[in-house]
């Protein structure tokens, strides 16, 4: 929910969550439903636990107001969704829908109901694995190619700590496994570069010179083969890992990379740094 | 093979450290609070007394190692204190599960088998999530460093100063210490271990609160609990605390989104129907306090929860006296959001080095 924004959705902005935050699946509606029923039942027991708290929420967190408020003390943009956890989806839906089911007085009336429970079951959701379940390759449950780029850049380098440039999912997940690898670019550059084209003006900041390396290997933007270089330096990327589909395996090659090794998928380069960086652990032995 | 034996090692020493704290804490001579309340306030209170001892240690960038040591001897007391304090309670337990088990055996087989089919599914499963590159890679660059916090896991570089929006959530910082302690891999001890605690201590709260709606009807619990489980495997956008459970089961806001949402409710139910166990305000605060240790999402869900369910009831049932608890409870999320909003408004930071 990162590109929804409280100022600039007003008061539509909480019916923009919802929709977000419910997708396809109608479980918010059921408990809406149940609610009701819950609050014209005559069981006091049951307005008590689901029913004024139900409504409480609905008149305060839950109304459109509510986020233009809170907005203006803490920033609740991208995370306001979570305030829809508070409401015990889980346990009202089911605890209404057991309850048609064990109070039918009859078989025949008991096994119709569970049929139509069952059938708007499935109607209100999405199966979580309906694309199947992505087993897990070993005991880390990272990909076994990322496990493989590691030890081959530690064999390759001399060095204990490393920096490496690692396309989207390896970078997200290789410090995970091996914390000597050290990375080119932070997650919040690559969220940007994800959604987001890299400017002149950003390209030319020579502070942020890791831009070009992503607008390059990632945008496959034209950046010049010197300017690439000079961000390798600046960076101090001393290896660069990239899929073999990747269109700029021959740039990363012009640009002097020289490949050290490979997997299945994936070809690992080294870049001669002319100043390679010594990173050390900061000494805190000295401060006590 | 031995893998999986660490695994279930894992698994059965952290509830091991769950009931201990939780019936140290819940101790009282003449009166016992069941055992899957005392299992799951342990976990909170585990994760409260963590905080305690981790905060100083961290604030003053002392070595990790150095928190391991202190945490180690503190467990340790607290398992021989609750040992010695609570050994007959823990062979009543043993009796009451055998009692139970006899009295409801099919609803009981049903059960671990819905349970058991929730660990292997998380267990089993590959996921691929944006915040583990925070999280679990916290948790190996704190090792890998031996600090807490100082280096940045997404890229390693040191920082000068701690990121506020997780320093007050020290729940990786314990997978740290575990992890230092016994070698075991960070990945394994959060993706596999501490998963499957989370899935078996949200079905414990389940279980609780069926018993609560559906008191003596094992059919009914069943059918509950079935439904349960077809909920949270279909209530599927990425930002459902169902999702959450299922695919980023040892994150943090998945144990505020789901663990403490569900027992401050059940609590709720308890207190609601005047069949509250011994020191519920106690638990209710350890659960707030815990949470909040757990992940700062928790600082703004807890008091909004406690507020919308305990502020109808007080009112409803005048019990007046409640309010300086509920005040309590909401006070330590209330103090970490404010901290939070004065860091990001540059009234204060923590530095990573002395100044």
């Amino acid at each position: 929910m990162q590109s929804l924004n409280v100022f600039e959705k007003g008061i539509g902005y909480l019916e923009a969550v919802l929709s977000y935050y419910s997708g396809s699946c109608s479980y918010l509606m059921l408990y809406i439903l149940c609610l009701a029923y819950i609050i014209l039942k005559v069981d006091k027991r049951d307005k008590e636990i689901f029913g004024f708290g139900g409504l409480f929420l609905l008149l305060t967190v839950y109304n459109p107001v509510a986020p233009l408020i809170m907005d203006k003390i803490f920033d609740v943009n991208s995370e306001y969704y979570r305030f829809f956890w508070v409401a015990p989806v889980i346990i009202l839906v089911p605890y209404v829908l057991t309850g048609l089911i064990v109070s039918a007085k009859s078989s025949k009336k008991r096994l119709y109901i569970t049929g139509m429970v069952i059938l708007i079951l499935i109607l209100s959701g999405d199966f979580i694995y309906r694309d199947g379940i992505k087993l897990a390759e070993n005991i880390y449950k990272m990909p076994s190619e990322l496990i493989e780029v590691s030890e081959k850049i530690h064999e390759d380098s001399k060095k204990e700590y490393t920096r490496v440039f690692l396309e989207y999912e390896y970078n997200m997940q290789m410090r995970q496994y091996d914390p000597k690898i050290l990375l080119t670019i932070d997650r919040e550059d690559y969220l940007y570069a994800v959604t987001n084209d890299y400017s002149d003006e950003m390209l030319n900041d020579e502070s942020n010179l890791q831009y070009r390396i992503i607008a390059a290997l990632i945008k496959y933007k034209d950046i010049p083969v010197e300017d690439f270089k000079e961000a390798m330096e600046a960076t101090h990327t001393e290896y660069v890992v990239l899929d073999k589909a990747n269109l700029f395996n021959g740039y990363v090659k012009e640009a002097g990379l020289c490949e050290i090794g490979s997997t299945k998928n994936h070809t690992i380069y080294r870049y001669p740094l002319k100043e390679p960086e010594n990173f050390e652990l900061v000494d805190y032995s000295v401060v006590y | 093979m031995t893998d999986l034996l660490v695994i279930m090692a894992g698994v059965l020493f952290n509830f091991i450290l769950y009931l201990a704290f939780g019936s140290l804490i819940l101790y009282k001579k003449g009166s016992e609070t069941s055992m899957p309340v005392r299992i799951v306030t342990g976990f909170f209170c585990y994760y409260s007394v963590f905080f305690v001892f981790c905060l100083p240690v961290m604030k003053f960038y002392r070595p990790l190692s150095m928190l391991t040591s202190i945490w180690t001897a503190v467990v340790v007391i607290v398992i021989a204190l609750s040992l010695f304090l609570d050994h007959k309670v823990f062979i009543g337990d043993i009796k009451r599960i055998i009692e139970k088990l006899t009295n409801e055996p099919v609803f009981f087989v049903i059960f671990l088998i819905l349970l058991i089919f929730q660990i292997v599914v998380t267990a089993l499963t590959y996921n691929f999530t944006l915040d583990a590159a925070y999280y679990v890679a916290g948790v190996s660059t704190n090792i890998d460093t031996n600090m807490i916090n100082v280096y940045d896991p997404f890229t390693g570089a040191w920082q000068d100063h701690f990121e506020m929006r997780y320093f007050f959530a020290t729940y990786p910082v314990q997978d740290a210490v575990v992890c230092q302690l016994t070698g075991i891999s960070p990945l394994i001890w959060t993706k596999s271990v501490m998963s499957m605690t989370i899935i078996i201590l949200i079905n414990l709260i389940y279980y609780l609160i069926v018993n609560k709606l559906f008191c003596d009807d094992s059919k009914a619990k069943i059918i509950s609990l079935a439904m349960i489980l077809f909920i949270n495997l279909t209530f599927n956008t990425i930002y459902t605390s169902s999702t959450f459970l299922f695919t980023r089961t040892y994150e943090g806001k998945t144990i505020a989104g789901n663990i403490a949402i569900l027992f401050i409710f059940y609590m709720f139910i308890a207190i609601n129907d005047g069949s509250e166990p011994g020191r519920s305000r106690l638990i209710l605060f350890l659960t707030c306090l815990g949470a909040s240790t757990v992940s700062s999402t928790a600082n703004m869900l807890i008091p909004v929860e406690m507020t919308v369910l305990f502020i109808p009831l007080i009112i409803r049932k005048r019990l007046y006296k409640m309010i300086p608890g509920y005040l309590l409870c909401i006070l330590p999320g209330i103090i970490l959001a404010l901290a939070f909003v004065l860091y990001v408004k540059g009234y204060f930071v923590f530095y990573t080095y002395p100044r």
